[in-house]
């Protein structure tokens, strides 16, 4: 049976700039995906970027990323 | 089974929630199809608060006050009330009117459209149909950039602006019910006692709370990461309120002379679909709107007031449609409505940056 694994989220003040962290990522071959924010991590609805922790220093030392509203792990099902 | 129940207990629960409360608040006296309707409710408010004179509909609503109080208990609670705005709140305030214009020009909001298709309402079908077009529209420009630029955090004082003075008024109906419209006869006139409204709300608004239930993020998930859970309270929603109509003999299935209720399927479908595009760019639909105003986002509060201010126009300008169906008026209301939400996610998706 499929665990729960921890998963690093990013979360931004807009969806705009969770759209512009998939482009970026895109053009410099960072992983990660888009994905709807965890109910766990905001109450907002909104638009975060799905990652794995062991690259999170790719997001904390990278540069020209959109502002970060936040950085979390959580314990997801969704690979 | 357990991943599953996991990741959807909380927003299945929420729906089965919600279709039972509906159920049970038509029964008691809410209007066919109408145990809940966030866009009717807020109309019967603005009309209670005569800010337009149509009797049939003015009655100040305990639901709403539920819901938005019940959301902001349980965000205290979980420490989630958070004071937060500043996110072209004018902007919001007019697709929050718009929202209203295309309701009601369906006859319902996103929540009333899947009660009404647990009613077998067949128009809410096209009203469904309508809804997701929007949101598809929404959600291109959402990929494209599209933003109402950041919210920015505000002061407690603030936050709670928009749920006292819901609390306020609401206590004013009971103490001095005579400053207030209402309605002798109609919709309006429809409801049970007003401590069983104010509770279904506060219940639905407290596990909305919890849960996120969103009819627009909903599809929006499912249609841009594939991720189905909260679709899932729209699932629960419909499927309860079949099984609740079925036993208690109310599911008429069909498209005609349902409660109130039109069967002209373009307008249906033009109505919803402006509903759809409209709460994209809002970042939720009206319930949604409603909750994050109880957990402190000013920006939904503006949205809530923009709603009953847009019902008060329907109204004084014949824009509502009624059981004969949609009105002039409001027909050129809803493509004016197509031309401002054109306008506005062009003008926020290709804006200069500083």
């Amino acid at each position: 049976m499929r665990e729960k694994t921890l998963k690093l989220i990013i979360t931004f003040h807009t969806t705009a700039a969770a759209m512009a962290m998939e482009k970026i990522c895109a053009l410099r071959g960072l992983p990660g995906r888009l994905g709807p924010v965890p109910r766990s991590v905001t109450s907002d609805c909104g638009i975060a970027w799905w990652a794995d922790p062991e690259e999170r220093f790719l997001f904390e030392t990278g540069e020209d990323f959109p502002e970060f509203e936040g950085i979390y792990e959580v314990l997801s099902y969704n690979s | 089974m357990k991943r599953f129940m996991s990741q959807n207990g909380i927003i299945l629960l929420t729906g089965v929630v919600i279709g039972i409360a509906a159920l049970t608040l038509t029964f008691l006296g809410n209007p066919a199809n109408m145990g809940f309707c966030i866009a009717c409710f807020l109309r019967d408010i603005s009309g209670a608060l005569k800010l337009h004179s149509t009797a049939t509909v003015q009655y100040f609503r305990p639901e709403i006050v539920g819901i938005i109080a019940g959301a902001a208990v349980t965000a205290f609670a979980a420490k989630e009330f958070k004071g937060k705005g500043g996110s072209s709140p004018v902007v919001r305030f007019i697709l929050g009117a718009f929202v209203m214009i295309g309701a009601l020009m369906f006859l319902g909001c996103p929540l009333r459209m899947v009660i009404r298709i647990g009613g077998g309402d067949f128009n809410a079908i096209l009203g469904l149909i309508g809804f997701v077009a929007g949101i598809l529209e929404g959600i291109i420009f959402l990929k494209k950039g599209f933003t109402l630029n950041r919210a920015y955090r505000q002061s407690k004082g603030e936050a709670l602006g928009l749920p006292a003075v819901f609390v306020i008024l609401f206590v004013f109906t009971l103490v001095f019910p005579a400053a207030f419209q209402v309605s002798a006869e109609g919709p309006g006139s429809m409801h049970p006692l007003w401590i069983v409204s104010l509770v279904a709300g506060l219940v639905v608004g407290g596990l909305c709370q919890r849960s996120r239930m969103c009819m627009v993020g909903g599809i929006r998930n499912s249609v841009m990461f594939k991720d189905f859970s909260l679709i899932m309270g729209f699932a629960a929603i419909i499927v309860t309120v079949v099984i609740g109509n079925l036993i208690l003999g109310s599911f008429h299935p069909g498209f005609a002379g349902q409660p109130v209720a039109h069967s002209d399927g373009l307008w249906n479908f033009l109505g919803m679909a402006l509903v759809g595009w409209m709460s994209i760019l809002l970042g939720g639909c009206p319930l949604r709107q409603l909750i994050l105003a109880g957990e402190g986002n000013t920006d939904s509060a503006v949205t809530v007031i923009g709603m009953i201010a847009g019902a008060a126009f329907c109204h004084n300008f014949g824009l509502a449609s009624s059981a004969d169906g949609p009105t002039f008026n409001g027909k050129v209301a809803v493509i004016l409505g197509f031309a401002v939400a054109a306008a506005v996610s062009a003008a926020f998706t290709w804006r200069k940056e500083k």
